[in-house]
C-alpha cells in the first residue's frame, strides 16, 4: 500500500466514523445522572412516547458521584437528582439554573417543608423540584432478637459482635453522635466529632462489614453474614424479604435522619423543553407513583400519590403523616464542615 | 525516501506520544492539583504545602501506608511461596511438554476472567455460610460456622494472592527456563546434593525473575481499591480507598492528589530499588 493509498483509505474512514458519530435527529432528548429506579422503564417508556422525548439515564452509586461528573466538564447531563445535603454544593459550584416553578403545573401540590426547604432554595430562586423522600432507618433479622431493639445503643452490644452493619458514609458520624447524645448532628464541633469517632472506633470490633451500595447490603443479610444494621428505608427491606429473609426496620429512640431528593436543571442544557415536560412528568401522578413502586420511596406530591396508591400503600408510606415526616432529622448541607466529617470517618476506617 | 523517514518518524512518535498523552500529563495534572487548596464548595489554585502538611500531622495517612504496605508484603511473599514450587515443578519436573503447557496455562487462563468476578468468588468460598464453613461444620470440626475467614485481612491477602499469583509465576517461570542445564549437572557431578544446587545454583540465578515478580504482586496490591471494597472488613481500607473518597465524598481532590503522588514516589521508589537488585544479583552466564 502506498502512502497515497493510506491517506484516501484513512480519510475514507475518519469520514464514515464522523457520519455515525452525528446524533440521530429525534425530537428531543434528554439526559439524566440519577439513582436506580428514578428513569425505570415502567413509567418512562409511556413518557418518551408521548413527548417524543428520548430518556438516557447514567446511574450513581451515591451523592458524591454528582461533583465529580459535573466537575469533569459540562454538556453531558441535563437533569441530576442529589439528596438536600447535595443540592446546595451544586448550586455553590455554579453547576445548575434556576427553575421557573410556573412551569411546573404540580409545584403548589409538594409538601411545603420541601418547597421552601433551604437547599434548594437560594437568593430568592428555586433551584430544585422535590421528588422522593424517606428515613435512613434501623434494620434488624427478626428471627436473631427474641427482644426488638428499639436504640442505636444495641449497635453496640457485644450480643450481637460480628454481626452489625453500617452504612460507609459519613453519616455514621450522625448516627454515633445521637447516641452520645449529640443531637444537633449537622453542626457538631470538633470535640463532639472526636467523641463520636471514638465511639465508632469503640464498635469496630462488632462490625462485619461496613455496606457500600444498597446491593451489598442486601447481600450481606442473604449470606447470614449481618444481623443488624441502618438502611434507606423501604428500599433493602423489600429485597431482602424477597430471598426469605424476614426483617424489620425501625426508627431507633435517637430518632433517624431523613433524606429527600430533588431534580436539578444543570446549567444552560439545550434540552431545556425536554427537561421541563420530564420534570412535569415526575412530579405528576407517573412519576410519584413510579417512583413509590419501584423504590418503595414516599412520594414529595401528596396530592398526585392520593390518586393513584392504595389507601395501604398511601398509609405505610407516612404520606399522610406530618409527624412522621416532621420527626425526622432532614439531612443538611455540611458546607465548609463537610471534610470535617469525612476526615473523621477515614480516620474510623483506618484507625487499627 | 522522505515517505519514508515520515513513516519511520511517525512509528518512533506514537509510543512517544501515548507517553505523554496518558503518563506525563495526567501525572503533571495530579502534581498541580496537590499544591491547590480546599474550599467550598470545590477547591482554587494555590502554591502551598498545606495538603502535604496534614499528610504528615494527621496519623491516619501513615496509619493507612503502613497497613497497605504490611499487606502487599504479605501478598508478595505468599504468592511466592506458591508460585516458586508451582514453576520449579513445571520446569525441572515436569517432562511431557503438553503437560507441562496444559498446567502453564491453567496458571495464565484466570487472567481473562474479570478481576472483579474473581474476587466476588472468593465472598462465596470464605463467607459464613460458604464452602469452607459449610464444609467444617459439615464434617463436624465447627459447631457454628465461624467468621474469622471473610472480611478481614486475611481474606484480603488470600484473595489478592490468588489474582497476582499469574504475574508471579511468569517471570519465574521464565527465569528457570532460562538457567543452562549443564550448570545444574555440573553441580551435580561435583557430589552437591539437590538441595544444595537448589540454594546456591538455581535459587540465585532466579533471582532476577523472583524480584520482578515480587514487584509485580507488591506494587499491584499497593495501588488495589476493589479488594477492601468486596471482601475486606472494617480495617481493611487501604490507601487507594482513601484517595477514592477524597476524591468523591470529600470533594478533595488536592488532599487526594497529593496523596496519590505519595504512592506514586513509593511504588517507583519499589521498583528501583528492585531494579538495582536485579542488576546486582546478575550473573554473566555467557
Amino acid at each position: 500500500m502506498t502512502f497515497n493509498n493510506l491517506y484516501r483509505s484513512t480519510t475514507a474512514m475518519a469520514l464514515a466514523l464522523s457520519c455515525v458519530a452525528t446524533p440521530a435527529l429525534a425530537e428531543g432528548e434528554v439526559n439524566i445522572l440519577t439513582w436506580e429506579g428514578y428513569a425505570d422503564q415502567s413509567f418512562v417508556a409511556q413518557f418518551e412516547q408521548e413527548s417524543g422525548c428520548k430518556v438516557t439515564a447514567t446511574y450513581v452509586g451515591s451523592n458524591d458521584d454528582f461533583a465529580p461528573k459535573l466537575a469533569a466538564g459540562g454538556g453531558v447531563y441535563d437533569l441530576i437528582t442529589p439528596s438536600i445535603d447535595t443540592t446546595k454544593t451544586m448550586i455553590a459550584a455554579g453547576f445548575v439554573e434556576p427553575i421557573d416553578t410556573s412551569k411546573i403545573t404540580e409545584w403548589n401540590n409538594i409538601y411545603e417543608k420541601f418547597r421552601t426547604a433551604e437547599g434548594i432554595n437560594h437568593d430568592g430562586e428555586v433551584y430544585g423540584v422535590p421528588y422522593a423522600w424517606g428515613a435512613i432507618a434501623f434494620m434488624y433479622r427478626v428471627d436473631k432478637f427474641p427482644e426488638a431493639p428499639t436504640s442505636i445503643a444495641d449497635l453496640w452490644d457485644e450480643k450481637v459482635k460480628g454481626k452489625v452493619s453500617l452504612w460507609d458514609d459519613k453519616s455514621a458520624i450522625y448516627v454515633a453522635a445521637r447516641l452520645n447524645g449529640d443531637n444537633d448532628i449537622y453542626n457538631l464541633n470538633d470535640e463532639q466529632i472526636e467523641r463520636a469517632k471514638q465511639k465508632l472506633i469503640e464498635q469496630k470490633p462488632l462490625v462485619r462489614k461496613y455496606w457500600a451500595t444498597a446491593g451489598e447490603l442486601v447481600d450481606l443479610y442473604a449470606a447470614g453474614e449481618v444481623w443488624i444494621s441502618n438502611t434507606w428505608a423501604g428500599y433493602q427491606s423489600s429485597l431482602i424479604m424477597e430471598k426469605g429473609i424476614e426483617v424489620k426496620e425501625f426508627i431507633p429512640k435517637e430518632n433517624a435522619e431523613g433524606w429527600m431528593d430533588s431534580w436539578m436543571v444543570v446549567k444552560d442544557t439545550p434540552n431545556l423543553d425536554c427537561a421541563y415536560k420530564f420534570l412535569n412528568m415526575q412530579s405528576d401522578q407517573a412519576g410519584q407513583c413510579g417512583v413509590a413502586n419501584v423504590n418503595g420511596y414516599s412520594a414529595a406530591n401528596p396530592v398526585a400519590a392520593k390518586k393513584c396508591m392504595t389507601p395501604e400503600q398511601y398509609d405505610a408510606l407516612h404520606q399522610d403523616d406530618p409527624d412522621y415526616l416532621n420527626s425526622l432529622l432532614l439531612w443538611e448541607n455540611l458546607e465548609a464542615r463537610l471534610e470535617a466529617y469525612t476526615n473523621a470517618w477515614n480516620a474510623v476506617k483506618s484507625a487499627n | 525516501m522522505t515517505r519514508d523517514r515520515a513513516l519511520r518518524s511517525v512509528v518512533l512518535a506514537t509510543p512517544l506520544v501515548w507517553a505523554v498523552a496518558f503518563m506525563f500529563v495526567p501525572y503533571l495534572i495530579i502534581f498541580t492539583y496537590s499544591f491547590w487548596l480546599k474550599q467550598y464548595p470545590t477547591f482554587v489554585p494555590a502554591f502551598q504545602f498545606g495538603n502535604y502538611l496534614q499528610l504528615l500531622v494527621d496519623p491516619q495517612y501513615y496509619q493507612v501506608l503502613l497497613r497497605t504496605a504490611k499487606i502487599a508484603i504479605l501478598v508478595a511473599l505468599s504468592a511466592l511461596a506458591i508460585a516458586y514450587p508451582f514453576a520449579y515443578y513445571l520446569v525441572f519436573k515436569v517432562t511431557s511438554a503438553r503437560l507441562r503447557l496444559t498446567l502453564y496455562m491453567a496458571v495464565i487462563a484466570p487472567l481473562w476472567v474479570s478481576y472483579l468476578l474473581r474476587a466476588y468468588i472468593w465472598k462465596t468460598i470464605l463467607g459464613s455460610e460458604g464452602v469452607i464453613n459449610s464444609f467444617l461444620v459439615w464434617i463436624g470440626i465447627l459447631d457454628t460456622p465461624t467468621d474469622i475467614f471473610l472480611y478481614n485481612q486475611f481474606s484480603m491477602v488470600v484473595t489478592l494472592t490468588y489474582i497476582f499469583i499469574p504475574f508471579m509465576v511468569m517471570p519465574i517461570y521464565t527465569a528457570l527456563e532460562k538457567i543452562p542445564r549443564n550448570l545444574i549437572e555440573a553441580s551435580k557431578d561435583l557430589g552437591v546434593g539437590p538441595f544444595g544446587t537448589l540454594f546456591k545454583v538455581i535459587w540465585p540465578l532466579s533471582l532476577p525473575g523472583v524480584f520482578a515478580g515480587m514487584t509485580f504482586a507488591f506494587c499491584l496490591t499497593f495501588g488495589d481499591f476493589v479488594a477492601p471494597f468486596l471482601v475486606g472488613g472494617p480495617d481493611g481500607v487501604m490507601v487507594a480507598n482513601v484517595i477514592t473518597s477524597q476524591y468523591g465524598a470529600a470533594l478533595n481532590w488536592p488532599l487526594g492528589s497529593a496523596l496519590a503522588i505519595v504512592m506514586l514516589i513509593i511504588v517507583l521508589g519499589i521498583i528501583e530499588l528492585s531494579d538495582r537488585f536485579e542488576r546486582s544479583g546478575r550473573i554473566n552466564l555467557a
